[in-house]
């Protein structure tokens, strides 16, 4: 009888594992290898589209590639650059709501050698891809300072700002330019009729806050909303919904994640869409293809001087209803030719 | 009369003593399932992403990663095994952050900085147990309170950007340096558990620490300070807590809102998990705690270097808690311990 001693036992059960493992180490081929840090905010779908486009392009483009989930935590973002770097790859892609940890990203990465491209939030050692957040505040501002002028004759009883603070300067940019948008087209709103709240840039998160204003501003009845996104300017049209103050209210956001399919509520009267699920193509066209190819391009940093800018699409919501959904979008963006945009594809005011 | 007569007493039986068996305790003992569990899931990391996952590049990803919640976890283990959860210790890692991020950003020596935050830790600690030992205050609505003003008061101090950049080289290469492969800090804490573990099972106070926990009038009657080993072992959960915070911002170079975000949730399952009880006091072994920890953090590196969808991590992590509250019924619950 074939009798087994517990010794050879132990020893199998070390040694199939490595042997597994050294195999599975063979067969690994070196190819270009991209590694792509979604945001993990289950706030938008968007973030999970990022993922999506940019898995599907390296695949085109015949790459291997890595997804990991920043789950929107400082340390996970940087565990998973770690990660990164230990697998391998040649380039980064990352959306970082919590920026607070990009310069130990940027050191990290910066010592593995490996170049960051990072959307929308600038980091002085990553290649910025984004959105011009300034112009795009200022465009959706003009647009809604059109739609006040002509349903209050530029007179509201407030103009709420739904900030999104922990964006920092991309805040100051995105609702400040609403701001400036709105008063070039009504120059006379007097300063204290100007209240902000902070929405965190999300329609749940931000709720409480947005009840707090209203309760706090009992009169208001006609209110301007803009803000650093569409849920943080939807917080505050939620609450007024809530608390019974939402029929004079009218709202525009930002990057467009709201206003889209059958659900748009009725007070978010347009967006700036970004087409964020489309970020990929920009940084792929503009920055991970060379770096492929070996020519690597110069370091551009800023948020004024991008490494690939992506066109703001102010739209109404009547507009949006042209405007495939996100699913839809996707679909449609990946079949397109290689470097085509979502902008040039869905924007309707090209 | 009757004829009755007193029955003699038997002879009381002698007392049963348990044999002592080294091998059927390491089987059966506290921390053998999550030990297996940890066994298992390097086992499942060999097979499945070959020997880099025992690299030591690795595991110093995962080891630089578990620094705040093994440092946490030891010593918020403290708190759970005197019979109080103490719910404010990820806000107190937030606010130890963003207080020792605003004093480097002031200028002050590290030091010094660190000094005033953890002593800041201790007076928010000092006030649970004021609020739980002294006026009797449920410990989870007490520490919930906590919770949501230290939550607060980090916003405060972290001001409209919601961030502060304190990068500090110095302080970043000192928390990055390595000791045989592995990041020193991860070496720290893991001596850090080990000592708790040895103040929990050897010494005095960690006897005095299981017994209020597990039945807090049986150690009133037994002559042990309830109240000044609760107060003791609350104090620890906010020293450790200001610890991780410390290393947080040091690691990230800044804090942010985010910083300590939800980590009581990571902290206490991996706790569960690894052997701690919530609800009743008394049960637990920083050991298993931090075996816990590790469990956690090898699954979702597994998924990370299998590129397997993130999402997944959540539902292993409750699968594993759910095994683990199965495996404490198993083996006998409450009558075990």
């Amino acid at each position: 009888m074939l009798r087994i001693s517990k010794r050879a036992i132990a020893t199998m059960a070390l040694a199939v594992p490595l042997a597994f493992g050294i195999a599975w180490s063979a067969n690994a081929a070196e190819k270009f290898k991209l590694g792509m840090a979604v945001g993990g905010n289950t706030c938008c779908d968007w973030m999970k589209s990022q993922g999506d486009v940019a898995r599907a392009l390296a695949e085109k483009n015949g790459w291997d590639y890595i997804e990991l989930s920043n789950n929107n935590d400082p340390a996970v973002a940087l565990k998973n650059a770690k990660i990164f770097a230990q697998e391998g790859v040649n380039a980064m892609i990352q959306f970082n709501g919590q920026p607070a940890s990009n310069p130990a990203i940027s050191q990290a990465m910066t010592a593995a050698k490996v170049p960051v491209v990072t959307y929308d939030i600038a980091d002085p050692g990553m290649y910025f891809v984004g959105i011009d957040n300034l112009a795009a505040g200022i465009a959706g501002g003009e647009q809604l300072g059109k739609v006040i002028k002509e349903k209050w004759a530029c007179n509201p009883d407030l103009v709420v700002s739904a900030e999104g603070a922990a964006a920092g300067i991309v805040n100051e940019w995105r609702t400040g330019g609403m701001r400036t948008g709105l008063k070039k087209i009504c120059p006379d709103i007097p300063a204290e009729k100007w209240v902000s709240f902070e929405s965190q840039g999300d329609a749940a998160v931000g709720l409480p806050a947005a009840r707090d204003l209203l309760a706090a501003n009992p009169d208001a009845k006609k209110m301007a909303v803009v803000g650093l996104n569409d849920g943080g300017v939807l917080s505050l049209i939620n609450a007024a919904e809530q608390l019974g103050r939402a029929d004079e209210v009218i709202g525009w956001g930002q990057d467009g994640a709201f206003i889209t399919g059958d659900n748009v509520n009725p007070h978010l009267a347009g967006s700036v869409f970004y087409f964020l699920e489309g970020y990929a193509v920009y940084a792929i066209r503009d920055v991970i293809a060379p770096i492929a190819a070996g020519q690597i391009p110069p370091l551009k940093a800023a948020a004024d001087n991008p490494a690939s800018r992506v066109e703001p699409c102010p739209v109404s919501a009547e507009q949006a209803k042209a405007v495939p959904v996100m699913a839809e979008r996707v679909a449609k963006l990946l079949a397109a030719p290689a470097g085509t945009t979502a902008y040039s594809l869905f924007c309707p005011n090209k | 009369m009757t004829d009755a007569t007193v029955p003699r007493s038997a002879p009381a039986p002698a007392p049963y003593i348990v044999p002592h068996h080294p091998v059927r305790e390491l089987l059966t003992g506290p921390v053998a399932s999550i030990a297996f569990t940890v066994i298992a899931v390097v086992a499942v990391g060999l097979i499945w992403v070959g020997p880099r996952f025992l690299s030591f590049g690795n595991l110093g990803i995962m080891g630089a990663f578990l620094i705040v919640p093994l440092v946490v976890g030891a010593c918020a283990g403290f708190a759970l095994l005197s019979g109080v959860v103490d719910l404010s210790i990820g806000s107190m890692v937030g606010f130890s952050s963003a207080l020792f991020a605003l004093l480097l950003t002031l200028n002050w020596d590290p030091w010094s900085a660190g000094a005033v935050t953890l002593l800041a830790c201790l007076a928010f600690g000092a006030i649970n147990a004021i609020a739980i030992v002294g006026f009797g205050a449920e410990a989870i609505a007490a520490t919930l309170g906590m919770l949501v003003a230290l939550r607060g008061i980090t916003w405060v101090l972290l001001g409209p950007q919601g961030a502060i950049f304190s990068f500090n080289p110095g302080l970043s290469d000192l928390v990055n340096q390595t000791l045989f492969g592995l990041p020193l800090f991860f070496l720290v804490a893991i001596v850090l558990t080990v000592i708790a573990a040895v103040v929990v099972t050897k010494t005095r106070f960690g006897r005095h620490v299981q017994a209020v926990g597990g039945d807090d009038r049986a150690a009133t009657r037994a002559g042990i300070p309830v109240r000044k080993i609760r107060v003791a072992a609350l104090l620890l959960a906010s020293l450790g807590a200001g610890i991780g915070g410390i290393v947080f911002t040091a690691q990230l170079g800044s804090a942010a809102r985010a910083t300590g975000f939800g980590l009581e949730f990571q902290v206490y399952a991996a706790l569960m998990i690894g052997g701690y009880s919530i609800l009743r006091g008394g049960v637990g072994n920083p050991v298993g705690g931090a075996l816990g920890l590790l469990a956690v953090a090898g699954v979702s590196n597994i998924l990370d270097l299998k590129a397997i969808s993130p999402y997944y991590v959540n539902i292993i992590v409750g699968l594993l808690l759910l095994a683990a509250v199965l495996l404490d019924r198993m083996r006998g619950g409450d009558a075990y311990e």
